[in-house]
């Protein structure tokens, strides 16, 4: 561990060509796209020429495209490094900046994330056991069987279906709005992370969480089931890989009792499941546009779907931009888990 | 079986295998990889299992503790394993009462050493936990003990190596460690499956010299699979020869190089330089290993065999003793 310090040094700086790299390449995508954004923004058809030609001096549409990246890009970071936001990108359609607009949909992706994420290593990884250490039973065939069904069931499908199970009929979901912590109200929340769920258990909000658990549930268990049935077979067959090893042979010839030999499957079998949940939960942040509209969640996964649609680039930027980041991050911490792991694995 | 122990003179069994099956379901068949296989080890010797890859020694010698995964299975059989003098059959044993008696009475050590240790714990945790499995430690003393075991199976600076994980040591160190674990709970049977096969020729003889040092040292008996004529030459007090899943000729190393009966014992030692008889030209035996889901009928050898008779393909031949402690299953030996 001496040098995690500089490895980390080292990783961060790689993030910054990954992230301009992305960015560039979104950009030159939306670019190419034959549509005037300008008349989009200033309303259509009827746009008065003026206004049109006013905001494409503001956003540079007339420049070459790295003036207008380079423009982007520093709209953008202006909005990070100074305080009052001074000279950061304003969202043409809703003349908010784009972070801000970002800002207050992101935390609903982070909660459907976190809690499809319970679901997904709950349901995930117990089946995959189960179903490795029964192998060729009728359970693993039951097991693998479900794990099909759940990667192959539509979300815009199931999620209806549970609608009207669990919402319908027993009532045990709401679907409208998103929770907030009395808190945010009156102000007096000891820690702001601006994530309700985190707000409302630090300040201790029972019933603000309780809100919130019935809220996001259900969106959060639809969007994991398809990941989970995925997790289980990676987990099946990463645990029967090892257990099939020549050290776990040695480990029965050794006389080692049946948990101990489990325990050295297991950790060997971590690091492909590590990976994939890695991957998951990066995937799950960059939000689930079709989960978020079948259940009315405002998240990012929407504003960057509508974002496109409106032709809104700096949206679309700023979206992609925060999803690169998310992602990069996601796997420079499944790196660092590699190397706890695996003895093998040096920085 | 008086005969036998009369020559041996005061010898006591350790081990006795009865009429061993173990049979593989496999999609294209059942593999027949163990048919009828008997012998004893006595205490303090050294038996080999000589044979070519595939004729079941190591299948026999992991069946001697039921270490036999799916789809392999033990159709028929014995194992007597006398502990204090009275026999108890290991096949009867149940999992727990196996397990106890795996790594601390009848310890293994494995063809590839790279494989057989755990890549993710240090070599200290892995020959501790063998010792704490066994209650024969508490973690804190056999981790102090781990550092004597490899010092005991001469790794140098072994203080330090016992932090090492297994991909910071060189293959003959792994196998030292290997060899480490195996002993750490002074077990009273070793079974070593091609300990030398996996690594550097330079290391080889290194590796038996240190088992044979170890085996007086430890007073224990060592059940020795191997290919190599050499080894067994070397090493063995008495052998095994097996071919296709069944044992074709047993007796002492001496009876076995000078004497050979059965002809594929013959040819198995003229395709290797002999160290006992000088021999011109080294010959190959005809042929190939049979397929055992379909066996050869009769002897499993006649196909290949130089000097068949009709009976070969129709009958099984017998395991009789041709001089004392010297048995061989040939139909040329029946009178």
């Amino acid at each position: 561990m001496a040098g995690l310090k500089e490895y980390l040094i080292r990783r961060l700086i790689t993030f910054i060509p990954t992230i301009i790299g992305v960015t560039i390449i979104v950009f030159l995508i939306a670019n190419v796209i034959p549509a005037d954004p300008a008349r989009a923004w200033a309303g259509g058809e009827r746009a008065r020429p003026e206004v049109i030609e006013r905001i494409r001096k503001m956003y540079h549409l007339d420049d070459p495209w790295y003036i207008q990246y380079i423009f982007v890009m520093k709209g953008i970071l202006n909005y990070f490094i100074n305080p009052n936001h001074e000279g950061a990108l304003i969202d043409p359609l809703t003349s908010r900046y784009v972070f801000d607009d970002i800002f207050l949909r992101f935390p609903t992706t982070l909660q459907l994330a976190i809690f499809a994420e319970i679901f997904i290593l709950s349901i995930g990884i117990p089946l995959g056991l189960i179903s490795a250490l029964k192998k060729d039973t009728l359970l693993d065939t039951f097991v693998r069987i479900f794990a099909l069904i759940g990667v192959s069931l539509p979300i815009f499908w199931i999620g209806y279906i549970f609608i009207w199970i669990f919402f319908t009929n027993l009532g045990w979901t709401t679907l409208a709005g998103v929770p907030v912590p009395k808190c945010y109200e009156t102000g007096t929340c000891p820690i702001t992370t601006h994530v309700p769920l985190f707000d409302a258990i630090f300040a201790g909000e029972f019933d603000t969480l309780m809100q919130i658990i019935k809220r996001f549930w259900l969106p959060g268990f639809t969007l994991g089931l398809g990941y989970a049935g995925v997790l289980a077979r990676i987990v099946r067959n990463s645990f029967l890989d090892a257990l099939n090893s020549d050290f776990i042979e040695f480990a029965k010839a050794k006389g080692l009792p049946k948990r101990w030999i489990w325990k050295h499957a297991l950790k060997n079998a971590m690091v492909p499941i590590i990976t994939v949940i890695g991957l998951q939960f990066g995937g799950l942040l960059g939000g689930a546009y079709i989960t978020e509209t079948v259940f009315g969640l405002p998240g990012v996964g929407r504003y960057a779907v509508q974002a496109i649609s409106n032709l809104d680039m700096p949206a679309v930027i700023g979206t992609t931009l925060l999803f690169s980041f998310l992602y990069v991050t996601v796997n420079l911490i499944v790196d660092i888990t590699y190397s706890i792991i695996d003895p093998r694995v040096r920085y | 079986m008086i005969k036998g122990m009369k020559t041996l003179g005061l010898k006591r069994k350790i081990l006795e295998v009865k009429d061993l099956h173990v049979h593989f379901y496999t999609y294209a068949g059942v593999v027949k990889a163990i048919s009828g296989v008997s012998f004893e080890i006595y205490e303090g010797e050294t038996f080999c299992l000589v044979g070519e890859t595939g004729c079941g020694k190591s299948v026999t010698s992991r069946a001697i503790t039921k270490l036999i995964e799916s789809p392999g299975k033990i159709v028929k059989g014995q194992v007597l394993f006398y502990r204090d003098g009275s026999p108890i059959d290991l096949l009867k044993l149940s999992d727990e009462e196996l397990r106890r008696i795996r790594g601390r009475e009848i310890a293994y050590i494995f063809q590839d050493p790279t494989a057989a240790l755990d890549p993710l714990y240090s070599v200290g945790y892995q020959i501790a936990e063998t010792m704490v499995a066994h209650n024969t430690a508490t973690w804190k003393e056999a981790f102090r003990r781990a550092v004597d075991i490899l010092k005991s199976v001469l790794i140098p600076d072994p203080e330090k190596r016992v932090k090492n994980y297994p991909h910071e040591l060189s293959g003959g160190m792994k196998q030292r460690v290997v060899i480490g674990i195996s002993l750490s709970n002074k077990p009273k049977l070793l079974i070593a499956d091609e300990p030398t096969t996996a690594v550097d020729v330079t290391i080889q003889a290194q590796i038996l010299d240190l088992l044979r040092k170890l085996r007086q040292e430890e007073k224990m008996t060592l059940l020795l699979i191997t290919h190599n004529m050499g080894v067994v030459a070397e090493m063995c007090d008495r052998v095994a020869v097996m071919y296709a899943g069944k044992i074709v000729e047993i007796g002492t190393v001496h009876q076995i190089f000078k004497n050979p009966q059965h002809p594929y014992t013959k040819g198995l030692l003229k395709a290797v330089p002999n160290p006992l008889i000088k021999i011109e030209k080294l010959e190959s035996i005809p042929g190939t290993v049979p397929n055992l889901i379909f066996p050869p009928s009769g002897c499993r050898f006649h196909p290949r065999c130089p000097r068949k008779l009709d009976i070969c393909d129709k009958k099984e031949p017998p395991l009789i003793e041709v001089e004392e402690g010297h048995k061989v299953a040939c139909w040329l030996y029946v009178k």
